[in-house]
């Protein structure tokens, strides 16, 4: 039970993800209520294809740079895949976000929903050498976590206390119930920090944040930046005989075309995330040494979309919100901007995230209607066939939103309503969005598991909060909405979550405070020598103590 | 030589006012621009909060008065600490002195190829005057000067990276070859052909088509005529007399172009990756990096003064008047 | 000045000048004709992304969004010589008004211009204009102005040099006598006596400012609403191995105009300043 070899093939669970999760989401919240944690693991099939073998460092790419491997303090995307290495969190989740063993063995909740145990493995060891105990845990969670991750903050904010029991049991009691707890606690979420390190210190300015000390199974060994991180295996890794890698070495390659060249010609066999560029992922798909798994992005689970402030006329009607639905055609968004990558949204929870309900209003692409919703608000085509003006300002992350922005600027024109594009980076971006200083914008926002950690958040009145990113910036309010969101995350009973939720998802696609285009997908490639990588709903970001490298 | 010291020492004062003066602008600059490196993190890091975004401006000294900031600044740049970048979490000088190189490299080869080549190609068109060989000269030198070098950059990596598979299309050398000593200047070599040629093209046609109209307007001067009277051959009139004398203009224009060609790097190392402080300065202006994109400009700005001083040392060698004073 | 018979005939005793001149013609025309040539707007997907030149509705092929590379070409000659010339237009203002102090009352107001002027020539220029635009966010307006700003020391430097020159001919000096104001001397005795190199150079730098704009929007950092050369070379250039013909066709229109500019600049370089002609082979 100490090996994650959930070896179920990709292809398999994605194909039967939308008809199970549901179930089996309910299932294991009910599993979970009053049975240890361990149980509900067994569902895992743990299926060894080959024996695996000893030694070999894998080589991948981490970009952009990292500004510091310390995961506690930072949680970019390249931070995480390679921290993610080095420290641990409490729990990681399978593909279907169940949750799964990592620096806890198991775990009870109560009947109640209040009460959290924890138990520890007992013979893990920090990098330096100190034994990890539950005192760790309870300062990463009641103060470090606290005082640096926003994240973190808001769900560690709804405990009434965190004791260490004894030196290898924790027990969180939460002041309401919070069934979305569990979900918590992955390694970006919560990593746990050495607390003989940190306790007392100015975090953010301790010297050891360029020698980060973790639990994991992969030490830092050098960084030359600008040009690699190389990790080493953890000799005195609690779980016996693993890791089976000798190392893995993260090369910096800033620059698109090296990247794909580099995975082409085997200098690296991993890439993730954004590292190679949508329009490479078709060709590099057919090359023979590769394999290409969109799974593994479960836990951040992205939704992209349209973010539109209901600040500005005519965007707080939502008939001028439906037509801009009724507008585009997000099948070419997906296969002509994002290669094919992604899949088409229904509401506002992503289908891989728990408590998805397909059964909501949906827009196909029809100009026809979309003209007909302007025109019963009165928007009349002028001299040149423009009924409104509206300004979109692409999210600055790179070509491919700037293109989206531009296909939005044609699909809208083509119904009346010009777009002028405006241009900005992301300092600029930020900023604006923050400040409620923009009509239209692209954004996406990870989901991490469950509505009440990543969805609620863009939608409820509560989180209209300027000056803040990734909050309701579009200044949406509909009580009922608030109302459905703030039971539905204290509410225990799975069946009657689903029912609030499901609700929510129906009322949300009717009144689209956003439009949704897209659930990202990312490619991740491994050379075909690479086995077990990638089996957890937050793939390469996992520890990697079970992947082996094939000779 | 007293007096060429003393012009040199002058020179260092007025360049160490001008710099002082770039830093000053610059500063309110780049503070003009809407946004910081808090609000760029926080969109990073996926999620964020107020404290999140208070605790990083408290970290970077960005809650302190604009002109506090300003005199602590140029308080540590009196004193040669380019400050600490926040975001990298590193010395800004680290991060310059790992990217120079590759940039000195770059702008240094491709100024001495393109003087070398272009002072030759002006003079051989000079020289053959109404030929086929000046005209191919002239027409190569008109479209070098019209295409735009980003562009040059893609067109030649496409034709000898891409179809032909010659040379590399990018990168500063071959990743994780791990070359050492004589391998690995090679291997870098081969990297920097492609963008030398490419970054050289322009200044080259720039330098040919002066010193051809240079040369045939000293060709016609008295003294040459004198020299012609006198039998000396036409090798030697060629180059004692009249490219010494027509050079003076080009190096004149070669140090006024040293701005143009530092700013061109940014182009060509996008186009070939070339990890250098060009590519480095336009990450940072993305990214609100102020310490960083600040230390650039002073860099890029020193750079520039130093090669005015070598272009000023060059006239001084090639002038023959400074000679005959000695 | 001379009179414009005399003025064509030199003009067009230099042939590149006056190629330069047909081929700046035809993309004017170009320009002004683009919407009657290619109707409708270069940036919508009028055809199936990736095809390849002479293709049946796209003769220059199309790129990854299925939009009409020819059309884009069409329009974006509209950008390219609007910004050029508006651009030069505000760089001629700063510098020739810099220069015309500087070079005028000399002394002091010349030393701290020149200081000044310095300065700006001290900055990488290129790597001024790429901050000044990311800075203020690229529009049509932030990027003439960082052009202007980045551009002019030169024609200040120009500028003052005839001014200087020209302030102790005798009849600057019999103007200043007969009591003047300094402003009408500036702009009725000397203005008028130093064009002639000032026109050349604005005429060249209307083709530097063309490279400065499309290098801009080659990087990204082009108006985003407006479809332009450089724009086009620096969306295609991450799909150059699967699609030359989307980089190598602005390419080409950008050499064109440029080198077109270049000639008609050395032709008006002949015909302005005759002196300076002989010295040409």
């Amino acid at each position: 039970m100490t090996r994650r070899l959930t070896g179920i093939p990709a292809s398999f669970q994605r194909g039967f993800r939308r008809s199970v999760h549901r179930a089996a989401a309910a299932g294991l919240l009910a599993a979970a209520l009053a049975i240890p944690g361990t149980a509900a693991l067994v569902a895992a099939p743990a299926i060894a294809q080959e024996t695996p073998v000893r030694g070999g460092v894998l080589n991948s790419i981490v970009q952009p740079e990292p500004p510091t491997l310390m995961l506690g303090l930072n949680q970019q995307g390249p931070t995480q895949t390679v921290g993610g290495k080095i420290y641990q969190g409490l729990l990681t989740y399978d593909q279907k976000l169940n949750p799964m063993p990592s620096l806890a063995k198991s775990w009870t909740i109560s009947p109640d929903g209040l009460t959290y145990t924890f138990k520890l493995f007992e013979n893990v060891k920090w990098h330096d050498g100190k034994p990890f105990t539950a005192n760790d845990v309870v300062f990463t969670t009641s103060k470090f976590l606290m005082e640096v991750h926003p994240r973190a903050r808001a769900v560690f904010s709804r405990c009434e206390s965190i004791t260490a029991l004894d030196d290898h049991t924790v027990e969180f009691k939460l002041k309401e119930p919070f069934p979305a707890f569990i979900q918590a606690f992955e390694v970006s979420s919560a990593p746990i920090v050495p607390a003989h390190i940190y306790e007392g210190t100015d975090y953010r300015a301790n010297p050891a944040n360029n020698t980060p000390i973790g639990t994991g199974p992969f030490k830092l060994k050098e960084w030359v930046k600008g040009s690699y991180i190389q990790l080493v295996r953890n000799e005195d890794y609690f779980k016996e005989g693993l890791p089976y890698l000798d190392g893995i070495t993260f090369r910096v390659i800033p620059d698109a075309a090296s990247r794909s060249l580099a995975l082409e010609s085997g200098q690296v066999q991993q890439t993730q995330y954004s590292d190679l560029e949508p329009f490479e992922v078709p060709r590099m798909k057919t090359l023979p040494n590769l394999t290409m798994t969109t799974a593994g992005y479960e836990f951040v689970a992205p939704m992209a979309w349209l973010e539109i402030n209901h600040r500005v006329k005519p965007l707080d009607d939502k008939r001028f919100r439906k037509a801009i639905a009724y507008a585009i055609d997000r099948k070419f968004i997906r296969d002509k901007i994002w290669f094919g990558l992604g899949r088409v949204p229904t509401g506002p929870i992503n289908s891989v995230v728990k408590f998805y309900d397909p059964k909501v209003t949906t827009y196909e692409p029809n100009p026809e209607k979309a003209k007909a919703l302007l025109d019963e608000m009165g928007l009349k085509p002028n001299g040149q066939g423009v009924r409104a003006t509206v300004k979109l300002m692409p999210m600055p992350y790179g070509e491919t939103w700037t293109r989206l922005g531009e296909y939005m600027k044609q699909a809208l024109g083509k119904v009346g309503i010009a777009v002028v594009l405006e241009s900005t980076d992301a300092a600029g971006w930020a900023q604006r969005v923050a400040n409620w200083d923009y009509e239209i914008t692209t954004n996406f926002l990870y989901q991490y598991g469950d509505p009440a950690l990543g969805v609620a958040r863009t939608y409820i009145s509560s989180n209209i909060r300027k000056g803040v990113l990734f909050t309701n910036t579009m200044g949406y309010s509909n009580p009922k909405v608030d109302e459905l969101f703030a039971k539905a995350s204290q509410e225990i009973d799975p069946a009657k979550r689903q029912e609030q939720y499901s609700e929510v998802q129906r009322i949300l696609s009717d009144e689209l405070p956003v439009v949704w285009l897209l659930e990202m997908e990312f490619p991740t490639f491994l050379d075909k020598r690479v086995k077990n990588a990638n089996t957890t709903a937050i793939g390469v970001n996992d520890t990697y103590e079970s992947v082996w490298l094939a000779k | 030589m007293l007096g060429f010291a003393q012009l040199f020492a002058s020179r260092l004062v007025k360049a160490a006012a001008i710099l002082i003066a770039i830093v000053v602008m610059n500063f309110f600059l780049v503070h003009a621009a809407p946004g910081d490196p808090a609000m760029v993190m926080a969109g990073e890091a996926g999620a964020a909060d107020e404290k999140f975004v208070t605790q990083l401006r408290e970290q970077f000294g960005l809650d302190r008065p604009l002109y506090e900031q300003l005199g602590t600044y140029v308080g540590k740049i009196v004193q040669g600490d380019l400050g600490f970048s926040y975001r990298q979490q590193r010395p800004v000088w680290d991060i310059l002195a790992e990217r120079l190189p590759a940039t000195l490299v770059l702008t240094l080869t491709a100024f001495i190829l393109a003087l070398a080549a272009g002072v030759a190609l002006g003079t051989l068109a000079a020289v053959t005057v109404g030929t086929w060989a000046d005209s191919a000269i002239t027409v190569v030198a008109l479209l070098a000067y019209a295409t735009p070098i980003y562009w040059i950059g893609l067109m030649l990596s496409l034709f000898f990276s891409i179809q032909l598979g010659w040379l590399p299309a990018f990168g500063y050398e071959t990743i994780g070859a791990g070359y050492t000593g004589l391998a690995h200047v090679a291997d870098v070599a081969v990297h920097l052909i492609l963008p030398v040629i490419t970054l050289a093209l322009f200044y080259m046609a720039s330098y040919a088509r002066l010193t051809r109209a240079s040369m045939l307007e000293v060709r016609s001067l008295d003294f040459v005529k004198t020299a012609k009277a006198k039998g000396l051959s036409q090798s030697r009139i060629v180059t004692r007399h009249v490219l010494r004398n027509a050079i003076l203009p080009v190096i004149t224009v070669a140090g006024i172009q040293a701005g143009q060609l530092v700013g061109g790097s940014i182009l060509i190392e996008t186009v070939f990756a070339w990890p250098g402080i060009g590519r480095l300065a336009f990450e940072a202006v993305l990214q609100r990096d102020y310490q960083v994109l600040l230390g650039i400009f002073l860099v890029t700005s020193i750079m520039v003064i130093l090669f005015n001083i070598l272009t000023d040392i060059l006239y001084g060698l090639v002038d023959p008047r400074i000679q005959v004073s000695q | 000045m001379m009179m414009k018979s005399d003025f064509w005939r030199a003009f067009a005793r230099n042939k590149g000048a006056v190629l330069g001149l047909v081929i700046l013609i035809a993309i004017v025309v170009l320009a002004v004709f683009a919407s009657v040539l290619f109707p409708g707007d270069p940036w919508d997907m009028a055809t199936a992304p990736f095809q390849p030149p002479l293709s049946d509705d796209a003769l220059l092929g199309s790129d990854m969004l299925g939009r009409d590379i020819a059309s884009g070409i069409a329009h974006g000659a509209r950008v390219s010589l609007l910004i050029g010339l508006t651009s030069t237009a505000a760089a001629l203002a700063i510098g020739v008004t810099l220069g015309a102090l500087a070079g005028f009352h000399g002394g002091k107001v010349d030393d701290a211009i020149m200081r000044f002027t310095e300065l700006f020539q001290t900055i990488p220029n290129f790597v001024l204009a790429v901050v000044l635009v990311a800075i203020f966010t690229p529009s049509l307006t932030t990027i003439v102005a960082a052009i202007a700003i980045v551009s002019w020391p030169p024609l200040a430097r120009l500028a003052r040099a005839e001014f200087l020159s020209l302030r102790t001919r005798e009849f600057v000096q019999a103007a200043i006598t007969t009591g003047q104001s300094n402003t009408t001397i500036i702009l009725r005795q000397i203005l008028p006596n130093s064009l002639s190199p000032i026109i050349v150079s604005a005429s060249l730098m209307v083709a530097t400012a063309i490279l400065l704009e499309s290098s801009l929007s080659f990087l990204g950092l082009g108006d985003p609403n407006a479809m332009s050369w450089g724009y086009m070379i620096g969306a295609a250039r991450t799909v150059i191995r699967q699609a030359w013909w989307m980089s190598v066709f602005p390419g080409l229109a950008i050499v064109l105009t440029v080198l077109a500019l270049n000639l008609v600049g050395e032709g008006l370089n002949d015909a302005l300043n005759p002196k300076l002609a002989r010295s040409r082979g």
